[in-house]
C-alpha cells in the first residue's frame, strides 16, 4: 500500500520540476509520513492556484488542528494554523472582513466533524464565501490512530481495539443537509479531478464543502487504503442538470466512494451579498 | 446656589412604563443642568408582571454612584413597591395611589408599610389618568406631574420633554402623555399639604455644553465605531447583547460587518481572523461566554493576533445571576487559559471612561497583536449618565499597525525578536508579506520551533510587549492624596471605583485621612504607582463586588502588606455608604 | 396559644402609644397596630413652642426613636403614619383608610385626642389662620414666623400666652384679642380676665377684650382684621388659640354615639362592645355628676390609655384622673380634668 503512494510521489516529483505550479508549495518540507494522501491534495491545491492564476499574497489558508493543520505552512501563502475545529469560524471572520481574500478553511475528519461540527451546519446555512477542504482520512492521524466522526463500523483503532461501537457520520449527507451550496468529493490519489474540484469550489460563490477521501497509511491498514480506495473509488460523472437536491441526496446515500460535485445551487447569494442587500433595504 | 442631590426611585410592574417614565426624568433633569445617573432593574423573564425599579440619581454636583438608599419613591404598584420601601431613606418621600380602582387587602397597600418618618403623599394617580386619557396608562406620567409639583419643577420645561419623549409617537399619545402630567401637577398643586422641603426653586445648575445621555453598552458601541472597528461577531447573552445590537444596525453603515455566530467560540475565532486580516474586529460577551472564549485567547496572544473582547460581568459562577451586577471575573479576565498567557486587560471606573477604554483597548490590541479584555459589568452596561460628549480618538489611535518596511520584506520575520516585543505585522493582500501564524511555539519566521532556547526567547519576547503597553494606561485616578501619609487608602477597580472615590470625599468632609487610587488598566497593572499610593496609607481598604476578594489579593501580591477587604455580591453596584460604614469601623 | 388578634389603635398620641405597650406587655402575640393620620411619630406637643424658637431639636420633640418599634419598649408595633381613617365599620368590624385599605380589628381604640379648634364665626377665614397644635402646623408656619412682624393672635389659651411670650422673646410686635371662651370646654369668668390681661400686659401694648373678629382681609403684605367694635389691625400672621376640639370625623355616622367628642362610659367603653376611647377625644360618663366630660393633658391621656387597655383585654377598670389637675394660665389655675368635680369654685383663685 505504502509503495503505491511512493509510486506517485516519485512519478510526480518528476514532473513537477517542469511545471511552474510548485511556486505555490513553500519552501518547508512536509511533516507528512512517506506516502500520505496529503501530498496528492495539497499538489491539487497548488494546481489549482496555478490555473485560476491566484495572487500568492491573496491566498489565506487556515487550518485547524491535526495532521491537516500543517498544510497552510507547505503553502506559499498567508496562512494560519488555528485552533482544534476552529478553522471555519476564523475563516469565516477573515472572508467577512476581508472580501478581497481568497480564504480557504482546511480541516481533518476529527476536526470539521468531531471537535468542530457545530460550525459546519451555520457556516453552509449563511453561506459564507470560503471554500472548505474536508481531508478525510477516518481516523486521528497525529494522536496516533484513534476513532474519528468517519472511522467505519466496528473498525478496530486505538481507542477502540474491540471495534468502533459508533456508527461513522456520512459528510456528503451532512452538507446537503446543511444546505451547503457546493458539495463536492474528491479522491487524493486523482489529483487531476480534485484540482478540478477545488477549483470549482473556488470560483463558487458561496461556502464550498469538499470532502476528500485519503488514506492514514501509518494507522489505517485496514480500510481507508491507497489499495481500497483505487479500487472502489470511480467518477460519479453527474451531470449539471443532475446535480439537484434529490440526486445528490440519493448519490450521498448510496455512492460512499463515489467522487464528483454533488451539488451546486449557483443563484444562491452567499453572506456578503445577502448583508449588502439587507442593509441596503433597511 | 442651593444644590440639590436626590434619588427618585419608581416602582412598578412591567408594563406600567415604569422605565420610560425614569428615562423622561432623567433626560429632563439633564436638559436642566444636572448630573444624573440612572440604574433600571426589571426582572429576568421577558412575560409576566414583574417588579421593575428605575433608580435615578440627580445632582447639582459630580455623581459618582448611584446611591444606595432613595430620597424618593413613587410606587406605581403598591405590591412591588412595598419592598422596595426598604431602600427608601428613613426621612424619604412615598408618592402612592391613595385611589385605587380596587380596595387593598390589609397590608398589601404600599403606604401602609412607610415607617415613622418618611413622608407619604397620596395621589389619585389611577383616577387622573383616567380623567386625562381615558385609561390609566398614564399613571407614570401623572406621578411624575405630582413629583413636578412638589418640588417646584418648571411644568413648561417638564412638558416639552414629554413631547419630545414621545414626538415621533400619534398627536394622541403626546396629548394623553403630557395631558396626564397635568393632571397629576394641578391636582397635587391645588390638593396636597407639602410637609418636606425638597425644592427645585431658585435652583439653577450650570449647564455645562453638550451632553450625551448614555450607558456603558452605547459608550463602547460608539467608541468603537468612532475607533473605526470594521467587524464585529458575537452570540446573545447578558448583558453584553445590547452592544451587538446597537452595531448591527450602524456598523453596516459604517462599512462593517456584523456577525452572529452559532456560539462564542465562534464569535472570537472569527474576530481573530478579521484581526488575522488586519481589521479591526471584536466581540462583547459575558461571564459563560468568556470562558467558551478562553482556548482562543490563548491563540490570540500566542500568534499576535489582536483581538478586543467586552466581557460584561454578571452574577456568576456557571450561568449565574444574569441580571445582577458582580465583579467577580477578575480573575478570569487576568489568568483564564493555559501557558504563560499575559493580556491586556483595562476596566472602565465609570461611564465616560468606557468610550475612552474602548478606543485604548483597539488601539493597544492593534498596536501590540494582543489581546485586549475590556471588562465591564452589568451596572456599567446598563447604568445611564449624561456625560460630556467624548473627545474622538486621534489618527494615532485609529491608524496603529505597525507594518513591515520594504527592507523588512526582503527577509520577512513576522515574528522578529525587537527591543520592544512588536514584530512588524504584514496584513494578507501584502506581496511579500506571506507568514504562517501558528498556536505551536514558533520562531521568528512564525515556523513551529520548540527548541529550548527558542520558546524562552519568544516568551521573553511576547512578555516584553506588555513593558511598554503600561506606559499607554489611561491616566490613574488618584484623589485626596494632598497629605504625606493617610489614615486609610482606598483602592479600587472597575464600576466600585466610583462609590470608592464619593465615600473618600464624604469621609475627608467628616474629618477623616483618606484618599483612593484606581486604575482603568488592570492588566499590565500600575505596580509601582500603586506601591507608591499605598507606602503613603497606614492602612488600605479594598472594596470589590465579589465574594473572595479577587483584585485584593491580587494587590495585596503587589503590595506585599495585608488589606482590609469588603466585598459584596448582593447584585447591587458598590454603595458610597458601605465602604463609609467600613471606613468608620477601622 | 398565640393570639389571633389585632389590636388597632387610632391616634400616636400619649393615649394610644400607652395604650399600645399595655396590650404589647400583656399579650404578647397579638398583632397591635397604631394608626395616625399625622406624618410625625410621636412627639411632646407641649414643646412645640419651644421647638419653633430653635431651643429643641426635632429628635428632642420626639417621645419615641424609630427604633423604639422595633427594638424597644413598644416592640412589634406596627406604625402606620400619616394615614387617615376613612370610616370604621362596626358591623365587619374593619377600620377603611382613605388610601383604600381594608384593616380588620379584634379590638379598636380610639385615642385620635384633637384638633384646634376653629371658632364656628371664624370658618369662612379659616384659610387665613394659624395654629400651633400639631407638628405639620408647626412645619408649615415656622419659616414664616421668622420672617413675620407683626402678629395677631386671638382666643388665647395655654399654648396661645406660651407662644406670646416666645414672641416677645423674639422681639416681634403682637395683639391679642382674648375669647372669654377659648378655654373650651370651659369659659373664663371677668375675674379670671382681668387678671390675664394684667399677666399679659408686660409682653404686648395690644389687648383687646370683650369684642369679636368682623372680618379679615388679605392684601399683599399680609392682613386687616377688623373687630366688631371698628377696631382695624394691621398684621403679617393670624395665630387662632381656641383650645382643642376632640378629632372625630371619622367616627361620626358609624353607629358610635359622640357629642364633642366620642362618648364613652366610666370604663372607656363605647356603646360598641370591642371599640374603646380614650385621651382628649373621649367625653367620658362621670357617675357622680351624671355627665359626660373630656379631659384634657398628658397624664390623663396616659392613664385613660391604660385603662382602655386592660379593659379591652377582659378588665373592669374605672378611669379615675391623675397627674396635674390643674395649669397655670398666666396666674390663673385651670383645672385639666371635669372629672372629680366640676364645682369646686375654691379652686379658681
Amino acid at each position: 500500500m505504502e509503495q503505491i503512494g511512493s509510486e506517485y510521489l516519485d512519478d510526480k516529483l518528476a514532473t513537477v520540476k517542469e511545471i511552474d505550479f510548485l511556486q505555490y508549495r513553500s519552501g518547508d518540507l512536509p511533516t507528512w509520513c512517506p506516502g500520505c494522501g496529503y501530498f496528492g491534495i495539497v499538489d491539487a491545491f497548488y494546481k489549482a492556484c496555478r490555473e485560476l492564476e491566484l495572487k500568492h499574497e491573496d491566498i489565506v489558508a487556515v487550518s485547524g488542528i491535526g495532521c491537516s493543520g500543517r498544510t497552510p505552512i507547505f503553502i506559499n501563502s498567508y496562512g494560519f494554523h488555528t485552533l482544534h475545529g476552529r478553522s471555519i469560524p476564523v475563516a469565516s471572520g477573515l472572508k467577512l472582513a476581508r472580501e478581497d481574500l481568497n480564504v480557504f478553511a482546511v480541516a481533518g475528519d476529527g476536526d470539521a466533524l468531531g471537535i468542530g461540527g457545530g460550525h459546519l451546519p451555520h457556516v453552509a446555512r449563511k453561506n459564507i464565501n470560503i471554500t472548505f477542504l474536508l481531508f478525510d482520512n477516518s481516523i486521528y492521524g497525529l494522536t496516533k490512530g484513534q476513532s474519528s466522526s468517519t472511522t467505519p463500523h466496528e473498525q478496530k483503532t486505538n481507542s477502540h481495539p474491540a471495534g468502533n461501537p459508533d456508527k461513522p457520520l456520512n459528510p456528503i449527507k451532512l452538507a446537503l443537509s446543511y444546505d451547503a451550496s457546493f458539495v463536492a468529493r474528491g479522491y487524493a490519489g486523482d489529483p487531476q479531478g480534485l484540482k478540478e474540484i477545488i477549483k470549482a469550489g473556488t470560483l463558487h460563490k458561496g461556502f464550498s464543502f469538499i470532502q476528500i477521501l485519503t488514506p492514514c497509511v501509518t494507522f489505517d491498514k485496514e480500510y481507508r487504503t491507497w489499495k481500497n480506495l483505487k479500487e472502489n473509488v470511480y467518477d460519479l460523472n453527474l451531470s449539471v442538470k443532475e446535480k439537484n437536491m434529490e440526486t445528490a441526496m440519493r448519490a450521498a446515500e448510496n455512492e460512499p466512494f463515489g467522487i464528483g460535485i454533488f451539488f451546486q445551487d449557483t443563484n444562491r447569494p452567499h453572506y456578503q451579498d445577502i448583508l449588502r442587500r439587507l442593509n441596503a433595504a433597511d | 446656589m442651593k444644590d440639590i442631590n436626590l434619588v427618585v426611585e419608581i416602582c412598578g410592574s412591567a408594563g406600567e412604563g415604569t422605565i420610560s417614565a425614569g428615562e423622561i426624568l432623567s433626560r429632563f433633569m439633564s436638559g436642566q443642568g444636572f448630573e444624573i445617573m440612572s440604574f433600571d432593574s426589571y426582572p429576568a423573564e421577558i412575560r409576566g408582571f414583574g417588579k421593575c425599579v428605575a433608580h435615578t440619581r440627580i445632582s447639582t454636583n459630580p455623581i459618582y454612584s448611584p446611591g444606595k438608599y432613595a430620597d424618593v419613591l413613587i410606587s406605581l404598584n403598591d405590591r412591588h413597591s412595598i419592598s422596595q420601601l426598604s431602600v427608601l431613606k428613613s426621612d424619604g418621600i412615598l408618592i402612592y395611589d391613595n385611589q385605587p380602582p380596587k380596595a387593598h387587602k390589609e397590608d398589601q397597600s404600599v403606604v401602609g408599610w412607610a415607617t415613622p418618618g418618611m413622608i407619604s403623599y397620596g395621589i389619585p394617580l389611577n383616577m387622573l389618568a383616567n380623567k386625562a386619557a381615558g385609561n390609566a396608562r398614564g399613571m407614570n406620567m401623572v406621578a411624575l406631574g405630582a413629583l413636578a409639583a412638589l418640588f417646584h419643577v418648571d411644568k413648561d420645561a417638564f412638558t416639552g420633554s414629554i413631547r419630545n419623549r414621545y414626538a415621533k409617537k400619534k398627536q394622541i399619545v403626546v396629548d394623553s402623555n403630557v395631558n396626564s402630567f397635568l393632571q397629576g401637577y394641578e391636582w397635587t398643586k391645588t390638593n396636597v399639604n407639602k410637609t418636606d422641603l425638597i425644592s427645585f426653586d431658585s435652583v439653577s445648575p450650570q449647564v455645562q455644553g453638550e451632553k450625551l445621555i448614555t450607558n456603558g453598552n452605547q459608550l463602547v458601541a460608539r467608541a468603537a465605531l468612532d475607533a473605526k472597528l470594521s467587524f464585529y461577531a458575537g452570540y446573545p447573552i447578558t448583558p453584553a447583547t445590547k452592544i451587538m445590537e446597537i452595531l448591527s444596525k450602524e456598523l453596516p453603515k459604517h462599512g462593517g460587518t456584523l456577525l452572529q455566530t452559532e456560539d462564542e467560540i465562534a464569535a472570537i475565532g472569527a474576530v481573530i481572523g478579521a484581526g488575522f486580516g488586519g481589521k479591526r474586529a471584536m466581540t462583547a460577551t459575558s461571564g459563560p461566554g468568556f470562558a467558551l472564549m478562553t482556548e482562543f485567547t490563548g491563540l490570540s496572544m500566542m500568534a499576535e493576533v489582536p483581538a478586543v473582547i467586552i466581557n460584561s460581568q454578571r452574577g456568576g459562577p456557571s450561568t449565574g445571576i444574569p441580571t445582577k451586577t458582580e465583579q467577580s471575573d477578575f480573575n478570569a479576565a487576568l489568568f483564564s487559559g493555559t501557558g504563560d498567557c499575559p493580556r491586556v486587560v483595562l476596566a472602565p471606573t465609570d461611564t465616560s471612561s468606557c468610550y475612552q477604554a474602548m478606543v485604548t483597548a483597539l488601539y493597544i490590541a492593534e498596536k501590540y497583536q494582543t489581546l485586549v479584555v475590556l471588562l465591564l459589568d452589568f451596572f456599567l452596561s446598563n447604568s445611564i449618565k449624561n456625560i460630556d460628549v467624548p473627545d474622538k480618538p486621534s489618527q494615532e489611535q485609529i491608524y496603529a499597525n505597525i507594518a513591515p518596511n520594504k527592507e523588512q520584506l526582503k527577509d520577512y520575520k513576522r515574528y522578529k525578536d525587537t527591543k520592544n516585543g512588536i514584530s512588524p505585522r504584514a496584513i494578507p493582500g501584502t506581496p511579500g508579506g506571506m507568514f504562517f501564524s501558528t498556536g505551536l511555539e514558533h520562531s521568528e519566521y512564525g515556523r513551529p520551533d520548540y527548541t529550548d532556547a527558542n520558546h524562552l526567547k519568544m516568551t521573553k519576547k511576547r512578555y516584553r510587549k506588555f513593558e511598554s503597553i503600561l506606559c499607554e494606561a489611561p491616566k490613574l485616578e488618584i484623589s485626596a492624596m494632598d497629605s504625606e501619609s493617610v489614615d486609610i487608602g482606598v483602592v479600587s477597580w472597575g464600576s466600585s471605583a466610583g462609590a470608592a472615590h464619593e465615600a473618600v470625599m464624604i469621609a475627608r468632609k467628616e474629618g477623616m485621612n483618606a484618599a483612593s487610587f484606581s486604575s482603568m488598566m488592570v492588566s499590565p497593572f500600575p505596580e509601582d504607582e500603586l506601591i507608591a499610593f499605598t507606602d503613603r496609607c497606614k492602612q488600605i481598604l479594598i472594596p470589590e463586588l465579589n465574594f473572595s476578594g479577587q483584585f485584593a489579593g491580587f494587590a495585596a501580591g503587589i503590595i506585599k502588606r495585608p488589606v482590609e477587604r469588603l466585598n459584596f455580591i448582593t447584585g447591587r453596584p458598590m454603595a458610597a455608604e458601605d465602604i463609609l460604614q467600613k471606613m468608620r469601623e477601622m | 396559644m398565640p393570639s389571633n388578634d389585632h389590636y388597632v389603635i387610632i391616634g400616636n398620641g400619649p393615649a394610644g402609644n400607652h395604650a399600645a405597650s399595655v396590650l404589647r406587655n400583656k399579650d404578647k402575640d397579638a398583632k397591635i397596630t397604631i394608626i395616625s393620620d399625622e406624618c410625625t411619630p410621636y412627639y411632646y406637643k407641649p414643646k412645640l413652642t419651644g421647638f419653633i424658637q430653635g431651643k429643641i431639636s426635632a429628635r428632642e420633640l420626639m417621645v419615641n426613636g424609630p427604633d423604639d418599634y422595633t427594638n424597644g419598649y413598644y416592640k412589634n408595633i406596627r406604625i402606620r403614619l400619616g394615614q387617615t381613617i376613612e370610616r370604621i365599620d362596626p358591623d365587619f368590624n374593619a377600620v377603611f383608610l382613605n388610601h383604600m385599605e381594608k384593616i380588620q380589628y379584634t379590638g379598636l381604640i380610639i385615642a385620635s385626642g384633637g384638633q384646634a379648634r376653629v371658632l364656628p364665626s371664624m370658618i369662612p377665614y379659616a384659610e387665613h389662620l394659624s395654629f400651633i397644635a400639631s407638628y405639620s402646623d408647626v412645619m408649615d408656619i415656622k419659616d414664616r414666623i421668622d420672617k413675620a412682624e407683626e402678629f395677631f393672635i386671638f382666643g388665647g389659651d395655654l399654648v396661645g400666652f406660651k407662644f406670646l411670650r416666645m414672641l416677645n422673646a423674639m422681639g416681634k410686635k403682637t395683639s391679642v384679642l382674648i375669647y372669654p371662651n377659648a378655654f373650651w370646654p370651659y369659659n373664663l369668668t371677668d375675674d379670671m380676665l382681668e387678671k390675664i390681661i394684667k399677666s399679659l400686659s408686660g409682653l404686648t401694648s395690644d389687648i383687646i377684650v370683650k369684642d369679636d373678629i368682623k372680618k379679615i382681609e388679605k392684601n399683599e403684605s399680609g392682613f386687616r382684621v377688623f373687630t366688631q367694635k371698628g377696631v382695624v389691625k394691621t398684621t403679617d400672621l393670624i395665630f387662632s388659640f381656641n383650645g382643642m376640639a376632640p378629632n372625630i370625623d371619622f367616627a361620626v355616622g358609624c353607629g358610635l354615639d359622640t357629642d364633642h367628642g366620642i362618648l364613652v362610659d366610666e370604663y372607656l367603653k363605647t356603646n360598641i362592645d370591642n371599640i374603646y376611647a380614650c385621651g382628649s377625644c373621649a367625653q367620658v360618663y362621670n357617675p357622680s355628676i351624671k355627665s359626660y366630660c373630656v379631659s384634657i393633658g398628658w397624664p390623663n391621656a396616659m392613664v385613660q390609655g391604660e385603662v382602655c387597655a386592660l379593659n379591652l383585654l377582659g378588665e373592669k377598670k374605672v378611669v379615675e384622673s391623675v397627674g396635674r389637675k390643674y395649669f397655670d394660665l398666666e396666674g390663673v389655675r385651670i383645672k385639666t380634668t371635669w372629672w372629680d368635680d366640676i364645682n369646686d369654685d375654691s379652686l379658681r383663685m
